[in-house]
């Protein structure tokens, strides 16, 4: 599950308790109650007529003297309202009359340099501005000019900022993951608290990214996520702790923890393990165990994070130390979501049955800054 | 080194107690001063506020845009903006559409209804709600994304809210050309930011619910852009090249520096006016410190015996008259904040009407201002201190010892005088010659300056000749009492002469700007009887305001020209326009029709000959305005591209035209509407497209008003829009009563520059009376009467004030062909049929030499202000 599924779900549920007139909004967008019969490449593409959905990329690049990188860039589609029609203006429709908006988000973390940088960009889906296009077995999400095409064999990013901008190629080395059944990752006690889920979680990844005048050729392993959804969260969580890791022994292990308003992990809380062929295992909580080992609180928003953890799958053998590389790889939103969240690379270190692995991954936390309450 | 302090203690002994002890005649220079320092300030400060309220609308449109794309005349694809936003110059771009609406059911102010997406437009303007506590760069999604998700829902300002009593979720019904639409109120902006532009009057809607509502599917008007400022020649070269050819790629800033130089004229020639309250004052000041030094020559003498330098006796004058400045100045400023509020509301009016739409509420405190008007002040009123400064330094300490003074050997250079004033006066006509630098009608005012000085310089030798050659004849007339005024007169000194000067300036200034207000006033008469000819005008609601960028649907042409009617129509395309930062109206008008029932003023061209040509399409003729302001002459040819059309034609013609924004260029509608009509890509190409229609009715019917309302009925029957109508009659009588408006605050100023005048009279002649106290008393001891001792004041005051008025006419009549065809033509590029107001001059030429005779009375009454016994009793 993508880290910023959390942010979402919370947004919209934010949208939906500040904005309407329930009556016009409720159970008119699709619901995910059951399997998502996912098929591919259609449903690489946008789901509209359900609220959220996302396309999220992360990995780690090296440059060819080692330097290490790590990389975000995630697309959020986002349904303004359920119905568009409106029945008192029959008038032909502007090309700006949009009920889609794209959110994007993209950040580098310099390891090296102890360096994080994001930039965001927000368009509605008009005017080729934004939006998702399939044609020929190629699915483009496309925001301004940053965009991302999946085709058959390889998925192509690119972001262009003064800041930084990346050019990556990205190779599938493993088929997609559906999570949960088939795809229908449940999120909580009812059949539609729930969202359809799917992961590339090991692709092979080369290209060039520059930062600020720097350009570098890089080569490393990205992880995509690919959700959508319509429900909100659950009301008493406050928040989510996201976990991506990819290990040496060429497996994958995805957990998510719901955490309550009273400190404590929901039972919704669930993962995938990957194993090294295309297999893969559900994982739900009472098959891990996961402790903070010590937290870092932010001087730009005071929030206080986990910054360290301890991993523990028995059933697996897995026993996995998580340490971030940066400290400080909050992103603080402003202009798009309005999230505050901590988002970051990190470095994993254990054993799994006996033997040591190490690994490299991507954590996501949310609802430190405050519960869960702020649009998005 | 003469300390301060002592200065100041010595001012406080020989002025302050010396003016306090002759509060009367102090009192009135300080109020003469105040009433000119007044009348500048408030002008200034409302000029000021008028200036700082459109800059700063502009501002909040144009918000943090550095350049912008904009089409001349027509709008730019929406289609652009994907473009724009990838190029590698820009890092942002928001489309901006507006135009003004009505609410329906209520009678405000009309709204600047404005479109944009709410998304790009983050990066340019800040707006919040009315909720929020602090500004923030962040709003709740949900606040802007409303009128995203909403369609036809707006964001409207609280205080326009609360003004009309809307909440949030209420429905407004806003009127357009085409339609009338319900909107939902779903947001109240906080009163700050860019819900402060147009002073609040304005609304926000999502850009779709805008194109919706008006119609301009896939167009905006702009498209505001911030650049990188790392982007390269290059990036910038390569992003003109993806612009359409007629696409212009500007600063922000010319639209609004184009609105200001078109207000600096106003600014500056409203400043010069009120300056003239505050110069005539000037003259107050000089009368009251000459008087001082003319009757305190013994204190002075006495001063000097017992060791003052001439040096102290130059600046403690100088202080008497910055004293008077000073507390002038500060006297002032009350009256200034009186004026203003009065002043504020005829000036951004006339700002409004002439040139660029603005409203002022209140006028803020501008130090700068303020400061100005100090300084002018002050340095005016040591100024005229300066040469009854200079002549008290002259005393001699022996004229404590004698009674005989040793005075100027005046005479000597008064013909001096005149020689430099005539060489001033000649120096006139080179300096009329010159152009305008940048707008700015400083030759123009350069050769007023010259003419005032040379004339005052002049009248000391006027004074003395016409003085003498008057005698006999004022000695037949009157006998010997005015023949001893007529000599008086013939050996007045500076004091005197320079007295007069503020005479000349006040009655020059009343004749000019009286025959310049007449001469534009029956200029613009003619125009709207010829050029503004029509019995009933129509236009798309709101076609004015919104600068006929909206014309007429297809369905409503139809319906015109269906109409059964024994009137003709004229229509006409309007498109506003940019030349080199001159803004002008191009009309595609239908000559055939026009010629017929109205005409131009001619300046330059045959009329026989270039009507035929115009009809044919053949070239254009331009306003005098376009000529003066582009250099473009007849024979010239005019290059435009308006909205995406090009054209290239000759000028066959200039003609006067008195349009407010700019100069006018008109062109067949026929030839305009095929040359468009070739853009077949474009929609509707083929289609007329009128902003308005002018209808005229061909028989002489006793009636026309009642045909007028006929046809107006006939058209809100049957007419599938709303449109805005208004009679000929109605339109022309507007139009003069604008121009009547607009010359109200200017023919304000002038009462109250004459009215200092009168007060300067007044204090001269008091003046005059004072210094000859002993004069007056021996005349009396030797056996003349009272009586005739006040007929020879009299004749004296009359005598000055005939001489002040025939120089003053002389200079008036200079200046009046100096405004009517330099400043006017360098200021606002126009100029007038010259036209002398006989009838006006003759009311009220008299009335001002009644006025300043009745201010011989104080005088008159000062006569034996002292008893003669006590004044021979002090020599």
């Amino acid at each position: 599950m993508p880290s910023l599924l959390i942010t979402l779900f919370y947004a919209l549920f934010a949208i939906l308790v500040w904005t309407s007139d329930a009556s016009a909004t409720d159970n008119k967008y699709l619901q995910v109650n059951g399997p998502c019969h996912l098929q591919f490449p259609k449903d690489h593409g946008s789901h509209p007529g359900y609220r959220t959905e996302w396309w999220y990329y992360t990995g780690h690049l090296t440059t060819e003297n080692h330097r290490r990188f790590g990389y975000q860039l995630t697309f959020f589609r986002s349904q303004l309202r359920p119905n568009f029609v409106d029945d008192n203006h029959r008038l032909p429709k502007s090309d700006w009359r949009s009920n889609q908006i794209y959110l994007a988000h993209a950040a580098i973390s310099d390891l090296g340099g102890k360096r994080h940088l994001y930039v965001e960009e927000l368009s509605r889906a008009a005017l080729q501005l934004a939006g998702v296009n399939q044609k020929n077995m190629l699915t483009e999400i496309y925001l301004k000019n940053w965009h991302t095409r999946i085709g058959p064999a390889t998925h192509q990013l690119v972001m262009q900022n003064s800041k930084f901008s990346f050019e990556l190629n990205l190779i599938p080395e493993k088929p997609p993951v559906l999570h949960g059944q088939y795809g229908y990752s449940r999120k909580g006690a009812s059949a539609e608290s729930a969202s359809c889920y799917y992961s590339f979680t090991r692709l092979k990844t080369e290209g060039t990214l520059r930062i600020g005048r720097n350009r570098h050729h890089v080569k490393g392993q990205s992880w995509m996520d690919h959700e959508f959804s319509s429900a909100p969260l659950e009301p008493n969580l406050v928040g989510w702790d996201w976990f991506g890791l990819q290990l040496s022994d060429r497996t994958e292990i995805m957990i998510y923890l719901l955490r309550t308003r009273h400190g404590k992990i929901s039972p919704a809380s669930s993962g995938t393990y990957v194993r090294n062929t295309v297999s893969s295992r559900h994982l739900d909580r009472n098959d891990f165990n996961i402790t903070v080992l010590k937290y870092w609180q932010s001087a730009k928003s005071k929030a206080s994070y986990p910054a360290g953890w301890m991993m523990r799958i028995p059933s697996l053998g897995v026993k996995l130390k998580i340490s971030p590389n940066i400290a400080d790889q909050e992103m603080i939103t402003t202009m798009s979501t309005g999230v505050t969240y901590w988002e970051g690379s990190v470095d994993v270190d254990g054993t799994v049955k006996g033997k040591p692995v190490q690994g490299q991954g991507y954590v996501e936390l949310t609802g430190y800054d405050q519960p869960f309450n702020a649009p998005m | 080194m003469v300390s301060i302090n002592f200065l100041l203690k010595a001012f406080v002994w020989f002025n302050l107690r010396y003016l306090k002890r002759h509060y009367g005649r102090t009192l009135a220079v300080i109020l003469g001063i105040a009433v000119g320092a007044a009348v500048f300030t408030s002008v200034r400060l409302s000029i000021h506020a008028s200036l700082e309220s459109f800059s700063r609308s502009m501002d909040l449109i144009a918000g943090q845009a550095d350049r912008v794309i904009l089409r001349p005349g027509g709008r730019i694809p929406d289609a652009l903006i994907s473009q724009l936003i990838r190029h590698p110059a820009i890092n942002h771009a928001s489309p901006v559409l507006s135009t003004y609406v009505v609410v329906e059911g209520i009678d405000p102010k009309p709204l600047l209804l404005i479109g944009i997406d709410p998304i790009l437009d983050r990066m340019f303007r800040t707006w919040r709600s009315e909720d929020l506590p602090t500004t923030s760069s962040t709003q709740p999604k949900s606040f802007w994304s409303t009128i995203i998700e909403i369609p036809f829902s707006l964001l409207l300002p609280a205080s326009v809210a609360r003004d009309n009593g809307w909440q949030t979720n209420d429905t407004i019904i806003l009127q357009h050309v085409e339609r009338k639409t319900a909107f939902k109120i779903v947001g109240l902006l906080h009163n700050s930011d860019f819900a402060l532009a147009e002073n609040g009057q304005i609304a926000i809607t999502d850009i779709a619910t805008f194109q919706e509502f008006t119609g301009l599917y896939g167009e905006v008007d702009r498209i505001d852009l911030q650049i990188y400022p790392e982007a390269s020649a290059d990036d910038m070269a390569d992003l003109k090249s993806i612009l359409p050819a007629d696409v212009s790629l500007s600063l922000p800033s010319e639209q609004k520096d184009i609105g200001r130089n078109l207000i600096r004229a106003y600014q500056l020639n409203l400043s010069v006016l009120s300056f003239v309250s505050l110069f005539v004052g000037m003259f107050l000041v000089y009368s009251l410190v000459a008087l001082n030094a003319a009757s305190r020559r013994r204190e002075m003498a006495i001063l000097r015996s017992i060791g003052a330098s001439p040096r102290l006796l130059f600046v403690l004058f100088l202080a008497d008259g910055l004293f008077l400045g000073v507390i002038g100045w500060m006297v002032a400023l009350p009256i200034s904040a009186i004026l203003v509020k009065y002043l504020i509301k005829g000036v951004s009016q006339t700002i409004s009407t002439l040139f660029v739409r603005l409203s002022v509420e209140q006028v803020a405190l501008a130090p700068w201002e303020l400061l100005l008007s100090f300084c002018i002040t002050a340095i005016i009123s040591i100024a005229a201190a300066w040469q009854p400064a200079r002549e008290a330094m002259q005393i001699s300490p022996l004229e404590v010892l004698t009674s005989r003074h040793s005075t100027l050997k005046f005479k000597q250079f008064t013909g001096r005088l005149a020689i430099i004033g005539l060489t001033f006066i000649i120096m006139v006509w080179p300096l009329t010659q010159l152009p305008g630098i940048r707008g700015f009608p400083l030759p123009g005012y350069a050769a007023t300056f010259f003419l005032f000085v040379g004339f005052a310089l002049l009248s000391p030798w006027c004074l003395c000749h016409i003085g003498r050659l008057i005698t006999p004849l004022l000695s037949k007339m009157a006998g010997s009492v005015a023949f001893l005024a007529g000599k008086y007169i013939g050996n007045s000194d500076t004091r005197t002469a320079i007295s007069v000067g503020a005479l000349i300036t006040a009655v020059a200034l009343f004749i000019a700007l009286v025959v310049m207000i007449q001469s534009f006033r029956s200029t613009v008469s003619l125009w709207v009887q010829q050029t503004v000819a029509g019995d009933l005008f129509v236009v798309p609601k709101m076609g004015q305001l919104n600068r006929h960028r909206y014309p007429f649907p297809q369905k409503a042409v139809e319906v015109f020209q269906k109409l059964e009617t024994r009137a003709d129509y004229v229509a006409f395309r309007r498109y506003p326009m940019h030349r080199q930062q001159i803004p002008y109206q191009f009309e595609a008008i239908d000559f055939e029709v026009f010629f017929k029932h109205a005409g131009f003023l001619w300046i330059e061209g045959v009329p026989e000959t270039v009507h035929l040509r115009l009809m044919k399409g053949e070239g254009v003729v331009v306003s005098e305005v376009f000529a003066n302001r582009t250099g473009l002459k007849v024979g010239d040819r005019l290059q435009a591209a308006i909205d995406t059309i090009q054209i290239d034609l000759p000028i066959l013609g200039i003609i006067r035209d008195y349009r407010t924004h700019g100069g006018v260029v008109y062109f067949a509608l026929d030839a305009f509407e095929k040359l468009r009509s070739a853009y077949r890509d474009r929609p509707n190409a083929r289609l007329h497209q009128w902003s308005g229609l002018r209808f005229f009715f061909t028989d002489n019917h006793p009636d026309i008003d009642m045909l007028v309302e006929d046809l107006r009925k006939e058209i809100v029957t049957k007419c599938p829009v709303p449109v805005d109508m208004i009679s000929g009659r109605q339109l022309r009588q507007g139009i003069l009563k604008i121009f009547d408006e607009t010359f109200a605050v200017t023919t304000a100023l002038l009462l109250i520059a004459l009215l200092v005048a009168t007060v300067g009279i007044a204090v001269t002649l008091v003046v005059m009376v004072l210094e000859r106290s002993r004069e007056l008393n021996t005349l009396f001891a030797i056996g003349s009467s009272f009586g005739q001792i006040q007929a020879m004041i009299f004749w004296e005051a009359l005598v000055i004030v005939l001489i002040g008025q025939f120089l003053g006419w002389g200079c008036g009549y200079l200046l009046s062909l100096i405004l009517v065809f330099v400043i006017n033509q360098q200021s606002f590029g126009w100029t007038f049929l010259y036209h002398i107001d006989w009838r006006t001059l003759a009311i009220t030429l008299p009335l001002i030499i009644s006025a300043a005779l009745l201010a011989t009375l104080p005088a008159i009454r000062s006569v034996f202000y002292k008893p003669p016994a006590s004044l021979l009793r002090e020599q």
